[in-house]
């Protein structure tokens, strides 16, 4: 099977600091990838390099089969592959529901003319997007609070949002970076539950994360990077056991 | 209600239109604007040339003003829409600058500090506007169909992708929303506001020159905004009624009105910079060392 | 169109050299402010009126010999930075107001001064003698005002004393650290906020000195403020408002290149040549010359 993404020798330096160095992987179709590694290994780069917000040094990135290498953001999730951020940028002054509809811009049509007149075409697709939205948000547990502003929800909930957001643009693949972040063990098992249902539909996630428990549990593959290098790439059961992942964490070295 | 009222009515509701489409600007979209006494006075002196020398009917010079704002605002946001925060704020401040030193300079068409005089009342035909109330009447139905029309724009697809981008640009660029021509956008339908209000601030006060649309106007729209509330669609209304009708109540002090303004914004800041009577910007980044 | 002799180019290219140097300066003091504390200061062009303004009632009305006047003037004008910034900027910073506010504070701080000094010295623009004379130095069919030199001179000493201050003073090196990280710098115990007041007092400074050179070779009056703002503003932008050096250069080519225009346009676009130049950079080099302007 073909990946859907492919990153071949992908690199980029800031100044003298080489933060990404010819690192390759592929993610396939329908399923989940996680990219894990000590802080300041690079994947939040990887992230940014693959999602267009920086352009690579040297290295190709492909996705559906098309040569996207230094291709802007807004192209990317047109081809379909959005990501979320590692600081949540919520629309915090705008409604829950009203954060969900952005994320169906893509995927809807209408400017200044639309606005103005509000021809049938365009108020029935705003209620067809409208309800697609509130499905989503019942599918991420934030049914209730949908005229609530985003800024009001506690973390976990915002972070499941942003989720609900980026799927809302219909991704093929969806990036999140660090999902896991500051949830605790209920919402994080939720995540989980929710990544899951996501691949099951036909998606695929590739995601940052540093909970290992979330990592073993869902992922099918693991990249590891460190320094900005790939030094495993696997099923989880065998990164777990990798000696040079086990280096790279705790600094040991393990005996042959 | 005499006439004098009608008419610091008239210009209150004159700035509420230009405030609106600011507040479409810098309310929703969250840029910066100093520089919109520019489209004010593209919409004014376009009016004013075109129905006094060449005998333009007054709607139609209008429009004209309105469409060259737009393209002035499309040309000039390209390039400087890249910017953020205060670099865009002073890239438009320079651009009020400089349509003053147009104005001044392009004496064969704008006839300079002279001004233009004896600019033809607005009207249609045969039906032409002499009264205050008149006057009243007219601008207050634009009010009404400015922040009908700003209300509209905001509950749209179009809306959304303006507040996204107040939201936060980079994830609203990671759902497909294309940021810069968006603000653009916001920008040229912002001018259009300001064009249509300056044009008929020639018309009702039948003269204009520079100092019409000098760096005071910025003041005074920032002023109302802040006021009446920035993100709300009926905010900058309220703002341009309250702070339009100041100058009844500060008629003795009427040389020290500029400074008088500043004073008060600067006060409104320091004490409610979140606006007085409404919701203001995004929740500001923790700063370092306080 | 007339032919211009090299001589008379090279002429306005120097006095477009003492022109650029004044924006130079002013440049640097929207940089030292940035650097500091993130802020674009908008009443930046009133401290040269100010500057300019001061030394001129020092001298004619307060009678001080000449001197004086133009020594003290920097340093009032630094002082009323420093009031400025701890009444007006000081508490907005605190309750870490938008930026919005901020820069809309600093604007109405400018709108303010302007109109301040408009009622309290008139609408006239005012002058004072220039130093050393009004004798013009002749030299192969160029003729420099003497006035010239010490804006050159004086620029150049005043960026010479700048790095150095920079460098080797513990102030100006925590401005430093200041700039290049302001979380860092904060956790190693930098008063942030005393530097924000520092800066705001040397841009002020800077300002004011950068008025009392240039009113000699043309006025002072209460509404050159925004102009200097703007021309110091984009003096930054060239550079790639990182640093100061690179505002200084960006200062002598805008000089230079306004002068060159005034040559086959009329001086009143003078402003429109700065916008235009403004405009060429930031679509065709928006990172500055030098430095990193913008993230794209």
């Amino acid at each position: 099977m073909s990946a859907l993404l492919s990153v071949a020798s992908l690199t980029k330096s800031f100044g003298g600091l080489r933060a990404v160095r010819t690192v390759s992987f592929d993610v396939t179709a329908e399923s989940i990838t996680a990219l894990i590694g000590p802080n300041g290994a690079g994947k939040t780069t990887v992230f940014n390099l693959v999602s267009g917000f920086l352009r690579p040094d040297g290295g190709r990135v492909h996705f559906a089969g098309a040569n996207v290498t230094g291709r802007a953001p807004r192209e990317m999730a047109k081809l379909g592959l959005v990501r979320t951020f590692q600081r949540v940028q919520l629309f915090a002054d705008m409604t829950v529901l009203d954060n969900v509809l952005t994320g169906a811009h893509l995927h809807t049509r209408g400017g200044l003319p639309a606005a103005l007149f509000r021809p049938p075409a365009t108020r029935a697709e705003r209620a067809r997007v409208e309800t697609a939205a509130r499905r989503l948000l019942e599918r991420v547990g934030l049914g209730a609070r949908a005229s609530d502003p985003a800024g009001t929800l506690a973390f976990g909930q915002q972070r499941l949002l942003e989720i609900a957001r980026a799927l809302a643009a219909r991704p093929r693949l969806l990036l999140l970076d660090e999902p896991a972040a500051g949830l605790n063990p209920a919402e994080t098992q939720r995540l989980g539950a929710l990544i899951e249902s996501v691949r099951n539909e036909g998606l695929s996630v590739l995601f940052i994360e540093h909970d290992m428990n979330l990592v073993m549990t869902i992922a099918g593959r693991v990249v590891v990077l460190d320094f900005g290098e790939k030094i495993a790439e696997g099923a989880p059961d065998d990164i777990q056991r990798h000696p040079r992942v086990l280096e790279a964490y705790l600094g040991v070295e393990e005996p042959a | 209600m005499n006439d004098y009222i009608l008419t610091v009515l008239v210009l209150a509701g004159i700035y509420a239109i230009i405030a609106v489409g600011l507040n479409i600007f810098t309310g929703y979209t969250g840029q910066i604007s100093f520089g919109h006494n520019a489209f004010a006075a593209i919409g004014g002196y376009t009016s004013a040339i075109l129905t006094t020398d060449r005998g333009w009917p007054p709607l139609a010079a209008l429009f004209a003003g309105a469409l060259l704002a737009v393209v002035a605002a499309t040309l000039v946001g390209y390039p400087t829409l890249r910017l953020r925060g205060h670099y865009l704020a002073m890239a438009t401040l320079a651009l009020g600058l400089i349509s003053y030193v147009l104005s001044v300079q392009l004496e064969g068409l704008t006839r300079g500090f002279t001004g233009i005089s004896g600019i033809p009342p607005l009207g249609i035909g045969a039906l032409v506007m002499t009264t205050p109330r008149a006057y009243f009447v007219l601008v207050w139905l634009l009010v009404a169909a400015a922040a009908g029309s700003a209300w509209l724009i905001v509950h749209s697809r179009l809306g959304l992708s303006l507040r996204a981008i107040r939201g936060g640009e980079d994830a609203a660029r990671a759902l497909g929303i294309d940021v810069t021509r968006y603000k653009v956008q916001a920008l040229a339908i912002s001018a259009a506001y300001a064009s249509v209000a300056g044009s008929i601030f020639g018309h009702f006060v039948s003269y204009i020159s520079p100092e019409a649309f000098g760096l005071y106007m910025v003041v005074l729209l920032f002023t109302m905004l802040f006021v009446g509330g920035i993100g709300t669609t009926l905010g900058p209304v309220v703002g341009a009624l309250v702070i339009g009708s100041l100058p009844e109540v500060l008629s003795g002090f009427k040389d020290y009105r500029e400074l008088i303004y500043a004073a008060v914004l600067i006060v409104i800041l320091l004490f409610a910079p979140r606006g007085v009577l409404g919701l203001v910007a995004r929740r500001p980044a923790a700063r370092p060392g306080t | 169109m007339i032919a211009y002799g090299w001589s008379t180019l090279a002429q306005f290219a120097i006095s477009g050299l003492a022109v650029g140097c004044i924006y130079g300066l002013v440049g640097i003091g929207f940089v030292v402010i940035f650097n500091a504390s993130g802020i674009v200061n908008f009443a930046q062009g009133s401290f040269v009126m100010l500057g300019g303004m001061t030394a001129y009632a020092l001298y004619t009305l307060g009678g001080l010999p000449l001197w004086l006047a133009a020594l003290l003037s920097p340093m009032v004008v630094a002082a009323l930075g420093f009031v400025l910034e701890a009444t007006v900027i000081r508490p907005l910073w605190r309750r870490q107001a938008p930026l919005l506010v901020l820069i809309l504070a600093t604007l109405e701080l400018q709108v303010m001064l302007e109109n301040g000094t408009m009622h309290g010295l008139g609408t006239d623009p005012h002058t004072f003698p220039a130093f050393g004379g009004s004798e013009p130095v002749r030299w192969g069919g160029v003729s420099v005002a003497r006035q010239t030199f010490w804006i050159v001179g004086g620029s150049l000493a005043l960026v010479a004393a700048l790095a150095l201050f920079y460098r080797r003073t513990l102030t100006g090196q925590a401005m430093r650290a200041c700039a290049v990280n302001r979380e860092v710098a904060a956790l190693l115990a930098i008063p942030v906020e005393r530097m924000l007041a520092g800066s705001f007092a040397l841009s002020a400074a800077l300002g004011a000195a950068a008025g009392v050179l240039i009113t000699p070779t043309q006025y002072t009056a209460f509404h050159v403020a925004l102009p200097f703002g703007i021309s110091g503003f984009v003096a930054a932008v060239i550079g790639g408002f990182g640093n100061a050096t690179g505002a200084f250069v960006g200062g002598l080519i805008l000089g230079v290149l306004e002068s060159l225009a005034v040559v086959f346009i009329a001086s009143g676009y003078k402003d429109v040549v700065t916008f235009v130049v403004l405009l060429a950079i930031l679509f065709f080099k928006p990172t500055g010359l030098f430095g990193s302007l913008v993230e794209e």
